[in-house]
């Protein structure tokens, strides 16, 4: 079964999320052999995911029995899940009871903690036989496009996971980070394959029940991104009496020098450990970690591939190299890489398109002890607060929208958005915001008169 | 500019409103966005505006307008 679950002891409780509730294995497992004949093998589900006992089980439900899950989030914009919807044409959709009355459809009577089974009358598409599961490339952001996992690419995850951190079943991690996000169901399949205690919450770390919950429940881990450490920062968290964490780590873009530097003297000093990782979604979350061990002499290391996986580098004159200092490309292989990108309904067909490599799109270098360092990026997109803005698809909404000429750049602190509409200076920001969820104060519009392009229509860099 | 008034402009910076919109029902169950990322953007402005520190107990308390306006008597910020 997927994840052993029903290795695992019945009575072991598996998830306890904000409402108090918990989830033992053999419910967990009673619930899939329902699921199993509620719905068809090979159907299209979309879950609208909370970090809440009824999403998990949905997503554990439909990886079970064949049933294949969009995992989007559950405030979702409407317009965008009704372009993926009549993109992908979902049979099922597993919704939180309150989200019922706008989802349209027909409302079954298979529900469970707080998650109803809608049938849409819509057919699924036909689908690759490996085909396990699909993510935004953005998390809740603007774009259709999704990630094609497979069966194994998610065990591959959850079991290099397990091994890097050396997961047990007296695990307690704090799972914050959204289910629709690959690094959440990244921690979520981790720590089910070891047998432990998922901690669920969709609070926010500004909340005071989150820490209420670090607390009463012995929390032994927690993950994040920069913008978590951001905040723990902020609430002194350095100076907090927390016995029980154990392992803090970090993905999701690359943290300060001083704000890497101040986790890992931390985790020094209180005997913790501070792990950075690195990942993508198109590789399942997890690509690379620094040891615990090199965190205060690798600051801002990537450090080295995680178990079952492997690095490489691509220099300037299209040298691959392993070992040894070097600059350029990064590439990753391992069964972690997923099979490809879907754009509409019949790319969901297709078989494996990247054959277990992975060109990262981000440039590395590659120091004398094999410990990596990002130093840039290919691809146009920004990360801010852990959301991927995808660069072209934000100048395609804006011209879209509004009939301008519009470029972006930027950097992970800010997005720079360029248009020739003097009008739009004031509204761009909330307009954004609105459409990739990115803070509005975090979008800096400047009026140019025109942006400039070389013969070939690229843009010049002003 | 009084205090009230740049508590006012923070708020309508933050979250987008207009100074009508800030009274008691301004909080963080009927402000769609009210985040983290917004709650932090807050308190760091308030903290650079008035020049203050605030304890991390106090921040996880900035969940609503009347809140803030009580927290910020509390560090001898009169309004």
């Amino acid at each position: 079964m997927f994840l052993d679950l029903d290795k695992k002891p019945k009575d072991k409780v598996a998830a306890i999320d904000d409402s108090g509730a918990s989830l033992t294995y053999g419910e967990i497992c009673g619930f899939i052999s329902r699921f199993t004949h509620a719905l068809p093998q090979r159907s299209l589900f979309f879950i609208f995911a909370e970090n809440k006992i009824g999403s998990l089980l949905g997503y554990v439900g439909a990886l079970s029995s064949s049933v294949v899950p969009l995992v989007i989030s559950a405030k979702t914009e409407k317009t965008l899940y009704e372009t993926l919807r009549d993109k992908y044409s979902p049979a099922y959709l597993w919704a939180p009871n309150e989200m019922l009355p706008g989802l349209g459809g027909e409302i079954t009577d298979f529900s469970e903690a707080g998650y109803t089974l809608v049938k849409t009358g819509l057919q699924s598409p036909a689908l690759y036989e490996d085909l396990a599961l699909l993510l935004p490339t953005s998390g809740s952001t603007g774009s259709p496009k999704l990630v094609r996992h497979s069966y194994r690419n998610i065990e591959a995850n959850a079991f290099n996971v397990l091994r890097l951190f050396g997961l047990t079943e007296n695990e307690h991690p704090m799972a914050v980070l959204p289910m629709h996000y690959t690094m959440g169901l990244s921690v979520i399949s981790s720590h089910l394959l070891a047998g432990a205690t998922l901690i669920l919450s969709g609070r926010s770390l500004l909340d005071k029940g989150f820490w209420q919950m670090m607390r009463e429940h012995r929390v032994t881990s927690f993950t994040g991104v920069p913008y978590s450490y951001e905040l723990l920062s902020k609430l002194r968290f350095f100076r907090m009496d927390l016995p029980d964490l154990y392992t803090i780590t970090q993905g999701g873009g690359k943290m300060t020098e001083e704000l890497f530097k101040a986790y890992a003297d931390y985790a020094e000093q209180k005997g913790k450990r501070f792990i950075a990782t690195y990942g993508q979604t198109e590789c399942t979350a997890r690509m690379a970690y620094l040891p615990a061990e090199l965190a205060t002499t690798k600051t801002c290391s990537i450090g080295i591939a995680e178990p079952g996986g492997q690095l490489s580098i691509i220099d300037k004159d299209g040298r691959e190299t392993f070992e040894g200092e070097a600059e350029g490309e990064m590439v990753y292989r391992g069964e972690n890489v997923t099979l490809g990108y879907a754009t509409c309904a019949e790319d969901l067909l297709k078989g494996d398109e990247n054959y277990g490599v992975m060109h990262t799109g981000d440039l590395a270098r590659r120091d004398a002890d094999g410990c990596y360092f990002i130093i840039g990026r290919l691809k146009r997109f920004l990360k801010i607060y852990g959301l991927r803005i995808g660069l072209d698809e934000v100048e395609q909404m804006v011209k879209a929208e509004f009939n301008t000429d519009c470029h972006c750049k930027g950097d992970d602190e800010k997005l720079i958005v360029l248009v020739t509409d003097a009008r739009l200076k004031e509204v761009l920001p909330a307009f954004i915001e609105g459409k990739t969820h990115l803070f509005h104060q975090r979008v800096e519009v400047h009026v140019v008169k025109e942006i400039m392009r070389n013969e070939t229509g690229k843009v010049i860099d002003q | 500019m009084t205090n009230l008034e740049k508590l006012n402009r923070i708020f309508c910076e933050v979250f987008n409103v207009e100074e009508s919109a800030l009274d008691s029902g301004f909080d963080k169950c009927n402000i769609e966005g009210w985040d983290s990322v917004r709650q932090l953007s807050l308190s760091t402005a308030v903290e650079d505006e008035f020049d203050i520190m605030l304890d991390a107990e106090d921040i996880l308390e900035f969940t609503s307008y009347d809140n803030v306006n009580r927290i910020l008597a509390k560090y001898e910020i009169e309004l």
